[in-house]
């Protein structure tokens, strides 16, 4: 009798202990601080725009905006401490399906949404909010070699493995002087469902008709042998890890990365190499369409460069409700107004004024 | 009788309980219960089967049999599976090429070869091999071991140039994320499993075979081949199967160092993709018919593996583990 | 070897040289076949050490994600710990009561019935399952419906546990002892009694044991949650509501990326996920030392 008695307290004890630190762990959970996903309804309903507001914010997409928004939002912690804004990043693609879904308030894309993802978003308007211009770099991983000079059709030939070389006598009679070696090229391009590629592809059947052959869209066809990365980020470390390796990386994961990249001729035939004011240069050329979607890509003009990408926050026009009405305005608003002074520092060109207004008077349609 | 009703402790002491009562409510609950946990093992393979199918229906009828083409193209709406399957298949390959001789050859030597005492820190090694996460075998892989490969790799290439079979294997465009690290890494992390469930189908060997191939003066290598070979080899077919199965599967390590190209080559030391890598690398923003192709594809895995999987355990068991047990 | 008589009897202990030598091989193949899986190893852990001992402090287990271009003194991997720690928790509180009962119901009710035999069978070969499977299988049925949550990935990672847990549990159980329990039963206790008061407490050490093993291999465990949590980088306390984040999801984020601090930090998680995985390890290995013995 002792033997089970024992036993049996002892499970009791054993029993017990679990039950509380069960009990413990679900309290614990439950009562947890700041909560994820969506928004939360307890925010302070002021009618003025610089009023403290709480709640939480998520998007996702965009990896060519992912180091404007990662700024952001640190720099928005000293203007809205009470708000909480995630961006996860992912690739256009994935921002566009999160945002179909309900998963996240905002998307970001780095083109509009094309026509075969009109469906998902069951014809409820979307807004358009241009926030950072971006040039999309090809950088490459050569030791010693600096300067290199690319053109359109000879990069859409890198692209689609007909040169396979980096000494074949295309690259070689744009560079006279520099010396390349017979490595083999290596393509590093985007695994995942990319604005950046659908920009750069872009590009490349502009820049180069006749000659790409594999059309324009956020993924390609790429030929065999070439690598895969996931994320601008990615790409940018298969470059990087990578001798004789070319990819297109945004400027500023290059930047960041420490990455070589070429300077590329441009519609007037000046090579021109990616940066701030190239960028800010090809955004002054373009037309914008009334939903604020617009192209940079193979703008005119002598300082333009011509892989000059651009990005747009995608949200809902109508939101469940006035709380969430105002964060977003809160932050699309700090995204294209204050937020816009960040951008050069982290290798972005601003927007240019006419186009950053029209953003602004944008922002009153969201509404609930 | 007496003695009985005073040890008893569901009743009070003087009460003889017949012993043919209906069981206590309690009880039969709690069999219920462990019964309902038990199915439950089955309802969830079945709901698996049931839910990613019908996940995946648009892919299966949209595409039909062109889910086996070798057309990846989410851009056109193209979504066969080919270069995937093929890519599963290959690195499986590979990763069981290497990984058998070395976790069969380690069985021996901790069954055979090695006294009990020294099998013990073995043993921990392997079981250490086995602890490492995935997700670590794949950052390493990616940013230590393929810089590290790429260099062989393309010496190799350069050096198989012109030989027939070799080239169209080893030739060609190399890269350090490839077919063959995914394969060498996948090998790493079925060693384990092989090798513990050889030893447990080695041991089954009756020692009098073994004494008695010793008493004709065989060698210990002798004695292994004659003796434990023909008596086990069902059973390591069985764990080899089985190391198969987990090869297939294997999602992150594979994903960060396959080199995520989906295409059919022959040559292994050349970027690729398979299954597992390409549904953890693109389902994040996949919808509609991609994601149906994805989640497809995870059927299609789930399928081969539990196949692979219930042909295997059926050979172990027949082949007869040791039975431990009072 | 022994033999009886005084002859000469170098030819029964002395095989010919060429016998010998293959022998001799073979001894060293199987020794280097060892050594071959010992440099991996070795090689990982290694490296894993040396580059995430540099970052690991209380500051990098508790401050939260920076952005992945920040170096890696800044910021650390907080609410990845959070997050392995809360959902790895749950996916134990799900499975492992299960698991133990439904190894009960194969060891102590089923017998040779078909249907235990069928279920036993089909536990096995669930553990052949691929991660992956339980992610998407979670996917479509839960977060389809209810959204990505802490909850979605502990429900993935017990899927994964369950069939771990069952079986370690089941040959636990087979090692007690029948007379145990017939004693018991002639005591008039009920079968409930007998396996909640007796099995079950003498089988403690090596389920206990078993379960930390399950517990972790889930940890470490990264596909079930890339479809269920939506990695996001702020702490999440809530692990029934809104997206998370784990160690293992972060180190595959940072895996791809170019940067250093990015890199660093992922080592470190890396180095944290291991020391948590080897943690548990030995635990479970001195529970079966000191709680088992007299079962084997």
């Amino acid at each position: 009798m002792g033997f089970f008695n024992m036993q049996r307290r002892r499970i009791q004890r054993v029993t017990t202990v679990g039950f509380a630190a069960v009990a413990m762990a679900s309290f614990v959970a439950a009562c947890g601080s700041s909560g994820g996903g969506g928004s939360s309804s307890s925010g302070s309903s002021s009618s003025s725009s610089s009023a403290a507001l709480s709640g939480t914010l998520n998007g996702s997409g965009s990896t060519l905006q992912l180091t404007y928004q990662q700024a952001a939002i640190q720099a928005f912690k000293s203007v809205q401490s009470g708000m909480t804004v995630n961006y996860g990043g992912g690739g256009s693609g994935k921002g566009r399906t999160d945002l179909a879904s309900g998963t996240v308030n905002y998307a970001g894309s780095d083109s509009p949404i094309p026509s075969d993802e009109t469906a998902n978003f069951k014809g409820k308007t979307v807004l358009y909010f241009p926030d950072v211009i971006a040039p999309v770099t090809v950088s490459y991983n050569l030791s010693g070699v600096k300067n290199l000079k690319l053109t359109a059709p000879v990069i859409a030939n890198i692209f689609q493995a007909k040169i396979t070389k980096w000494n074949d006598p295309a690259i070689t009679s744009l560079n006279p002087g520099v010396k390349l070696p017979s490595t083999a090229i290596t393509i590093a391009h985007r695994s995942d469902s990319s604005g950046t590629t659908a920009n750069f592809s872009e590009f490349l059947v502009e820049g180069a008709p006749g000659v790409w052959k594999l059309s324009s869209g956020s993924t390609i066809n790429w030929p065999a042998n070439s690598r895969g990365g996931n994320g601008n980020g990615g790409v940018a470390q298969i470059i990087k890890s990578t001798p004789g390796a070319i990819g297109y990386v945004d400027y500023a994961d290059a930047k960041a990365s420490g990455l070589v990249f070429a300077s590329i001729k441009n519609k007037d035939g000046q090579y021109v190499l990616p940066s701030v004011s190239s960028a800010a240069a090809a955004a002054s050329q373009t037309t914008v369409k009334a939903d604020l979607t617009f192209s940079a890509i193979w703008a005119t003009g002598g300082s333009s460069y011509p892989i000059t990408a651009q990005s747009w926050v995608l949200v809902y026009q109508k939101q469940p409700n006035g709380n969430d009405v105002k964060m977003l305005q809160a932050w699309i608003g700090y995204l294209i107004g204050d937020g816009q002074k960040l951008l050069p520092s982290i290798g972005f060109a601003p927007l240019p004024a006419s186009i950053d207004s029209k953003a602004k008077a944008q922002l009153s349609k969201i509404s609930s | 009788m007496s003695a009985v009703t005073k040890a008893d402790p569901a009743g009070p002491a003087g009460s003889a309980r017949p012993l043919s009562e209906r069981r206590p409510l309690g009880d039969i609950s709690f069999q219920a219960l462990a019964l309902a946990a038990g199915l439950l093992v089955l309802v969830i393979l079945v709901l698996i089967a049931i839910s990613t199918s019908q996940q995946a229906s648009s892919w299966f009828s949209t595409e039909g049999v062109k889910i086996f083409s070798s057309t990846w193209n989410p851009s056109a709406n193209q979504f066969g599976a080919l270069p995937f399957i093929y890519g599963t298949a290959v690195t499986a390959i590979i990763a069981l090429v290497i990984a058998v001789p070395v976790s069969v050859a380690i069985a021996l030597l901790l069954t055979e070869v090695v006294p009990y005492r020294w099998s013990r820190p073995i043993v921990y090694v392997i079981d250490l091999l086995a602890v490492i996460p995935s997700v670590v075998w794949g950052l390493w892989g990616i940013l230590v071991f393929a810089p590290w490969i790429q260099h062989i790799y393309a010496s190799v290439s350069s050096g198989v140039n012109g030989i027939p079979v070799l080239d169209s294997l080893f030739g060609g465009p190399t890269s350090g994320a490839s077919f063959f690290t995914a394969g060498i890494i996948l090998a790493f992390m079925i060693t384990p499993i092989v090798t513990s469930l050889s030893r447990e189908v080695i041991a089954t060997v009756p020692a009098i075979d073994k004494e008695g191939a010793y008493a004709l003066g065989a060698t210990r290598w002798e004695m292994i081949r004659g003796a434990v070979w023909p008596h086990s080899q069902a059973g390591v077919v069985g764990a080899v199967l089985l190391g198969l199965g987990r090869a297939m599967g294997e999602t992150i390590a594979v994903a960060l160092v396959i080199g995520s190209s989906a295409t059919i080559t022959s040559h292994l030391l050349a970027p690729g993709y398979n299954m597992p890598a390409v549904i953890a690398n693109e389902f994040g923003e996949a919808s509609g018919l991609f994601r149906a192709a994805l989640i497809g594809m995870g059927v299609l895995l789930f399928a081969f593996t539990i196949i692979i999987n219930v042909i295997a355990r059926a050979v172990v068991e027949r082949s007869g583990r040791r039975k431990r047990g009072a | 070897m022994a033999v009886t008589t005084g002859q000469q009897t170098a030819d029964l202990r002395e095989p010919p040289s060429w016998r010998r030598s293959k022998n001799r091989i073979a001894t060293v193949l199987m020794i280097t076949a060892f050594v071959l899986v010992i440099i991996p190893l070795g090689f990982v852990l290694y490296t894993v050490i040396a580059k995430g001992i540099s970052i690991i402090s209380w500051q990098f287990l508790t401050a939260s994600i920076p952005p992945n271009v920040l170096p890696a003194s800044i910021g650390g991997m907080g609410p990845a710990v959070v997050g392995t720690l809360e959902i790895t928790a749950l996916a134990t509180v799900l499975a492992v009561p299960l698991g133990v009962l439904g190894a009960v119901y194969l060891n102590e009710y089923g017998g040779n019935k078909l249907l235990a035999k069928i279920i036993g069978f089909m536990s096995d070969v669930m553990t052949g399952v691929p991660s992956i499977v339980m992610g998407l299988f979670i996917f479509s049925i839960w977060v389809l419906h209810f959204g990505y949550s802490g909850l979605a990935g502990a429900l993935a990672l017990g899927c994964l546990m369950l069939p771990i847990v069952i079986r370690s549990t089941y040959e636990m159980l087979r090692l007690v002892p029948d007379p145990l329990r017939e004693a018991s039963y002639a005591l008039g206790a009920s079968k409930a009694r007998v396996t909640v008061t007796v099995v079950l407490p003498t089988a403690l050490g090596g389920i206990v044991s078993g379960a930390l093993l399950a517990i972790a291999r889930a940890a470490g465990e990264t596909a079930p949650l890339l479809f269920t949590i939506l990695t996001v980088t702020t702490v999440n306390r809530n692990v029934f509501s809104g997206a998370n984040t784990s160690l293992p999801s972060q180190i595959f984020a940072n895996a791809s990326s170019p940067y250093v601090g990015a890199q660093a930090r992922g080592w470190g998680a890396a180095l944290t996920l291991i020391a948590i995985a080897f943690i548990l390890m030995v635990i479970a290995r001195l529970v079966t030392a000191r709680f088992s013995r007299h079962l084997r």
